[in-house]
């Protein structure tokens, strides 16, 4: 009777601090804290923008996602049928919500992302900027080409925030994100677990939480979050552990609903998630960080030579999935998704043996049709 | 509103010569078991005519299912198969071919022993590839030049792409990048490079597109000679064929006609009542509505979109010219517009027909800054337009005359 009161009182505390560490996302106080103490913020546009440089550089990297939840604003300056991270995040800045920033750091990882690059610089005059050029091919000489276009970008940092690199600061950023991947990475096993310890709505909020803050601070309470996890019960009362599929979603209220009805999220595949932390930093230079980016993270486009990405990508699910024992997949179709529009069919191809399930996303969510579609996914699975 | 009597250049009988020489240059290689590759826009078109290969191109072969009344059942048929409903129209329409042939506009694109993926223009390109070389199971190159920055480049002339400065570090990645294609096209064709063609076929590219610019130069002149009509079909000969003699010959013969007309201060239409620049991938569906602007006397001295398409080869540096041809402002940051005002200066313009491409994010991301710069600089207004390239629902012809119309009685 005691132990299962403690263990109530253990997850009463975990929630309330995850929620805790959720709210730094939704209200961006730490960064307003940051900058209050004289620290540049710096906003990537894209999960493979290494941050590891920024944060050596003594800035806070962001990974800027909007949360506005129309975007009439926005509508007026980019399409409206553009992926809603593009629209949200196009539609905080013209609200002045990101009036924090000191800079961006985009990617041209896809075209949405390039141009909402050039839209944001173009419209919002960001201070500092720089789009980093990624290879889409992982050989011997994109990834020299890469760490030389990592060094132009380290330089360009330099001489606008007149601030100095240097290669040690750079090893203890690594360490730091490395630490960070490392908590993450005991914290997902949890999730593989026959009773999950972590739900999937617990773990997008630490991962938001994360994209919002320094690392080292995160860590503090990653350590902490992961002692509470340890101790307490898992989840038993789920009908089907699920595998995650998608890009740059963020919406934590679209997995509560999957689990209030049964699901468990135990894996993913998300820019915003898996995309974000998977893959330590095998070194202490820039050639380390280079070689990480480009080879070891999730990211969608980039491939071996003479392979194509989405085999790269179908391999990480199948290993997501392994690895958790999910036993469905929810493919979140983001109706402007590029990524989402080419490659679907592929995964749905792949994995005909697991039940799966489209949810086609556009604002504003028709949740009770969505409700409806998960509920029947779940009884008829389940 | 009354329309004048409308007086194009005449292209059309080049055009058909030129498609003629192509397709049977085509049956031909085909004949000889040549390899088929498909190609996109902004590729280096010049390996086409070093390798003897049989080429096909996606954007080509959906403007033609477009203008032929096929594409609406093969996007459809696309999204039936899971692709989504926001991308590329010729991505949708090229799935829609190879998923179900028998609604396609014939012939069909032949089927490649290869793909050569440039992301010169967009990542589509590269995510289409991608989706092309795994149905089909072939072997795919990839290149990625940049995506040039204010930082990486400086004001590049809009027609001959010559950049007043630019970072060497992308030059070379792209050079290093465009000397694999060599080795992979040797690998795929299974010739050696001939040096000798090499050389002959960019003397070729040089010439041709020195007087393609030189057209594109004359469209400015007032009152305008010709017909975005025929004018906008030049992407064809900037894009796929540049390399080849037929494309020459097209050029040579085209520039004749277009100077006879300016010298003789000749129009498209008698009464030239306003100047309009245009930008956006052309609605192939619906190509009248250029006819019919212009009938009503607004013509389009400048089309952004061929002018994307042109550059400047100069054959004694082939590898910088590939990598210039990815130098047009839909590869650019928007802070480097000069270059694309500077000329819409020179053209004396009114107004602006713009194309949003739905699916199109390259197109359409530029859209509205191109707009407000047009208004900021020059004081032009535009019309934006929801123009998908080849889904004619979205944009119905004579709703879009509707709202011409009443643009163009705006700009009284």
């Amino acid at each position: 009777m005691l132990a299962k009161k403690v263990d109530r009182m253990e997850k009463i505390e975990k929630v309330e601090k995850i929620d805790a560490l959720y709210n730094f996302f939704l209200t961006r106080s730490l960064l307003r804290k940051y900058k209050e103490n004289g620290k540049k913020i710096i906003a990537s546009l894209c999960n493979n923008v290494p941050e590891e440089i920024i944060h050596s550089m003594g800035a806070v990297p962001v990974r800027l996602l909007g949360l506005a939840k129309s975007t009439e604003l926005a509508s007026a300056k980019i399409p409206t049928w553009l992926c809603l991270y593009s629209k949200r995040l196009m539609e905080d800045g013209l609200r002045r919500e990101f009036d924090f920033l000191d800079g961006i750091v985009g990617m041209t990882s896809d075209d949405t992302k390039t141009h909402l690059f050039s839209a944001y610089s173009f419209y919002l005059k960001p201070g500092f900027s720089y789009l980093i050029q990624i290879p889409y091919v992982r050989d011997k000489s994109s990834i020299e080409f890469f760490e030389k276009e990592l060094k132009r970008f380290v330089e360009k940092f330099e001489s606008f925030f007149n601030t100095e690199f240097s290669e040690e600061k750079l090893g203890e950023s690594i360490e730091i994100y490395n630490r960070f991947r490392d908590l993450l990475n005991d914290l997902s096993r949890l999730r593989w677990e026959d009773e999950p310890k972590v739900s999937g709505e617990e773990w997008l909020k630490i991962l938001l939480a994360s994209t919002s803050m320094l690392k080292e601070e995160l860590i503090e309470h990653l350590e902490d979050i992961l002692e509470k996890v340890n101790d307490s019960e898992g989840y038993k009362d789920y009908k089907l552990r699920i595998h995650l599929s998608g890009t740059d979603f963020y919406d934590v209220e679209i997995v509560k609903m999957i689990e209030d009805l049964g699901g468990i999220v135990v894996s993913d595949d998300l820019c915003t998630s898996s995309g974000y932390y998977i893959g330590n930093v095998g070194g202490r230079t820039l050639r380390d960080l280079a070689r990480r980016y480009l080879t070891q993270s999730a990211c969608v486009l980039t491939a071996r030579l003479e392979h194509l990405s989405i085999e790269d990508r179908l391999n990480f699910i199948m290993e997501r999935i392994g690895e958790s024992r999910a036993n469905a997949i929810v493919l979140l179709k983001d109706r402007g998704c590029e990524i989402c529009g080419h490659q679907c069919p592929f995964i749905l191809q792949e994995f005909t043996d697991i039940p799966t399930l489209v949810l086609d996303l556009d604002t504003p969510y028709p949740t009770e049709q969505l409700k409806t579609r998960v509920e029947a996914f779940v009884e008829s699975y389940g | 509103m009354e329309l004048q009597e409308w007086n194009p250049l005449g292209y059309k009988n080049l055009y058909r010569d030129l498609f003629k020489k192509h397709l049977a240059r085509q049956d031909s290689l085909l004949k000889q078991g040549r390899p088929v590759g498909w190609f996109f826009s902004f590729h280096p078109s010049e390996i086409i005519y070093i390798f003897d290969v049989v080429p096909a191109y996606p954007e080509q072969y959906s403007a033609y299912c477009a203008a032929r009344g096929s594409s609406v059942d093969l996007i459809d048929a696309s999204i039936s198969k899971g692709y989504g409903h926001f991308l590329c129209d010729y991505f949708k329409t090229t799935v829609g071919m190879i998923e179900e042939p028998e609604k396609a506009t014939k012939p069909l694109m032949p089927k490649p022993d290869f793909i050569v993926d440039t992301r010169a223009l967009c990542v589509a390109h590269h995510e289409m590839t991608e989706v092309f070389a795994r149905k089909y199971g072939i072997p795919k190159y990839t290149i990625n030049y940049p995506f040039w920055t204010s930082d990486a480049l400086g004001y590049v002339d809009e027609l001959t792409k010559i950049p007043e400065m630019v970072e060497e570090l992308y030059i070379e990645y792209s050079i290093s990048k465009l000397k694999g294609l060599l080795e992979f096209m040797e690998k795929v064709t299974k010739i050696p490079l001939s040096d000798e063609k090499f050389k002959s076929v960019f003397e070729t590219s040089e010439k041709t597109s020195k007087l393609l610019i030189e057209v594109a130069k004359l469209m400015m002149s007032k009152p305008t000679p010709g017909s975005q009509r025929e004018i906008a079909d030049l992407v064809f000969l900037a894009f796929f064929v540049l390399g080849s003699n037929y494309a020459l010959e097209f050029a040579e013969k085209g520039y004749e006609m277009i100077k006879g007309r300016v010298k003789r201060k000749e129009g498209v239409v008698p009464e030239e009542k306003f100047r309009l620049l245009t930008f956006g991938i052309m609605p192939w569906h619906s190509l009248s509505l250029y006819e019919y602007c212009e009938m009503l006397g607004a013509t389009f001295p400048v089309n952004l979109y061929v002018n994307a398409s042109l550059h400047l080869c100069d054959s004694k540096k082939p590898f910088e010219s590939m990598v210039r041809r990815s130098m047009h402002f839909t590869n650019s940051t928007y802070d480097l517009m000069d270059g694309v005002i500077e000329n819409a200066r020179k053209a004396d313009l009114d107004g602006a027909l713009l194309l949003e491409n739905t699916g199109c994010r390259i197109t359409s991301m530029i859209i509205r800054p191109l707009a407000d710069t047009l208004q900021e600089e020059l004081g032009l207004p535009s019309l934006i337009l929801e123009a998908p390239q080849c889904d004619p629902r979205i944009m119905p012809l004579e709703r879009a005359k509707t709202q011409v119309e009443a643009f163009i009685e705006s700009l009284k």
